[in-house]
């Protein structure tokens, strides 16, 4: 499973979009990130990234 | 009046307006306290993310080790060890939560205080509770706590699901294990049926001979096209589902001659694993906190109970709408609620969540599916956001099966570890 440990939040964010659209295969996370707006995907890369930054 | 009355519940039970009984941290004039009634993974992860934020939190559990449910049909499958399952609360402690071991009998709501055994009071500003199930012994006739010592539920993990494996060990090949399950609503819809999997991965691995009949009250159930899709490739003669339709709900045990008996048949049993219907933990009960359903109605933002002011419910004792009552929705559940509770006791309100929920089951040891939700409040409720989630795909590879077993496991490291690691 990849790590989102130290990864940053524009490749976060990303990897959510392409979930979001189709553009990136996935088991569970093409399903999740539809429930999520462009802006609330920022807001969640933007927390990932600086929790995985602070860990 | 007790003698054991603190400053603080001893002014708020003076205090004659509903004002001066809304702000009792001014009249106690000392950091607001939040106390938990509950260790599983809703109270656990709640008391760790408010100690987190820096707010001062009482954790109340019964048990000092906590026993998780889900992987736990991997014990009742004999490839787990219960050790997997065993969590203590060590972490949490060092992470700043006061924990206490006692069982919370009773809630003062008015004084704020929870009672534990031998007249000791805990007061709150805010409370929240998180005390999971309890089995309805009332409700199945002929099965109550001592019958369940012969035909488990195993619907808590631990104990039970010991015993049940056990049983399931010693029966002879060719021996009948019938499973009952109940309508809804209970913990982990999609549980019965990873663990009628199991038993028949089980079976057909160790007891060629056996069988297992799943009688079920209902007709429709979580991932159904995908788990029947399942059986029919894997176990075609080791798993028979009886809907309700075809005369499945269970109606009474017989435990003297371990049967199950519906309106139709009477189902004679080597091994019985009945599942009774459920309510909230007995503490909701005794609270007020629970409707008539036996479930607590709550505010979809804030968690907080329709019924009781500053008592807050979550996880499986609480009526979440589309929300399952499932350990991954607690946890996300649990981490909102700490953000309501602290904004509430700064005065501001509580913000709006958005919730996923991601619930896999495990159709054999390497085949995993799961279904997916996200959920915000809409109409006083916790509703599903069109578009998003949904049951694995059908008709995908071993492969990508494979793949959500291996992710089911990683999801249940990566909690436990952020909630008792």
């Amino acid at each position: 499973m990849p790590s989102l440990q130290g990864k940053s939040a524009s490749d976060i964010e990303a990897a959510m979009t392409a979930f979001r659209t189709g553009g990136r295969e996935a088991t569970v996370m093409d399903r999740i990130a539809k429930g999520f707006t462009k802006r609330e995907t920022n807001a969640i890369a933007d927390w990932l990234a600086q929790a995985g930054a602070a860990k | 009046m007790s003698p054991l009355l603190t400053r603080r519940s001893a002014l708020a039970g003076l205090a004659a307006s509903a004002s001066v009984l809304a702000a009792p941290s001014v009249l106690a004039q000392a950091k607001p306290r939040v106390v938990i009634v509950g260790g599983g993974f809703a109270g656990a992860t709640c008391a760790r993310s408010l100690a987190a934020m820096g707010v001062a939190v009482t954790l109340i559990e019964a048990d000092q080790r906590y026993v998780a449910c889900p992987f736990s049909n991997l014990v009742i499958h004999g490839t787990r060890d219960i050790a997997q399952q065993t969590f203590g609360y060590d972490a949490l402690r060092a992470a700043g939560v006061d924990v206490v071991f006692a069982r919370a009998e009773r809630i003062e709501p008015e004084a704020r205080r929870v009672l534990l055994p031998g007249a000791v009071a805990i007061t709150y500003d805010r409370l929240v509770l998180a005390p999971g199930i309890d089995m309805r012994f009332d409700a199945l006739p002929g099965y109550d706590s001592a019958t369940a010592e012969r035909m488990p539920h195993a619907w808590k993990a631990g104990a039970q699901t010991l015993l049940l494996r056990k049983q399931l060990e010693a029966m002879d090949d060719g021996g009948v294990v019938v499973m009952s399950v109940p309508a809804n609503p209970f913990r982990c819809p999609p549980g019965p049926y990873e663990r009628a999997s199991l038993i028949a991965h089980y079976l057909k691995n160790h007891k060629p001979k056996s069988k297992l009949i799943v009688l079920d009250s209902k007709d429709t159930f979580s991932k159904q096209k995908l788990f029947m899709a399942a059986w029919q490739e894997l176990y075609p003669n080791h798993l028979e589902w009886v809907s309700l339709a075809s005369g499945g709900k269970t109606v009474e045990i017989d435990v003297r001659d371990m049967s199950v008996v519906t309106e139709f048949a009477r189902h004679k049993a080597a091994v019985a694993n009945v599942i009774p219907p459920q309510r909230a933990g007995s503490i909701a009960q005794a609270s007020g906190v629970a409707d008539r359903s036996g479930w607590c109605p709550i505010d979809p933002v804030s968690f907080e109970s329709r019924l009781a002011p500053n008592i807050h419910v979550i996880g499986d004792a609480a009526i979440a709408g589309a929300m399952p009552k499932s350990a991954f929705a607690a946890n996300a559940q649990a981490k909102h609620c700490a953000i309501a509770v602290a904004a509430m006791l700064r005065g501001e309100p509580a913000p709006s969540p958005k919730l996923i929920n991601t619930c896999y089951s495990l159709v054999a040891p390497d085949y995993g599916i799961s279904v997916a939700g996200v959920y915000q409040p809409a109409k006083g409720l916790l509703a599903d956001v069109e578009g998003a989630g949904g049951a694995s795909p059908g008709g995908a590879s071993r492969e990508f099966r494979a793949r959500e077993a291996i992710y089911a496991d990683a999801w249940f490291k990566v909690v436990t570890e952020g909630v008792y690691g």
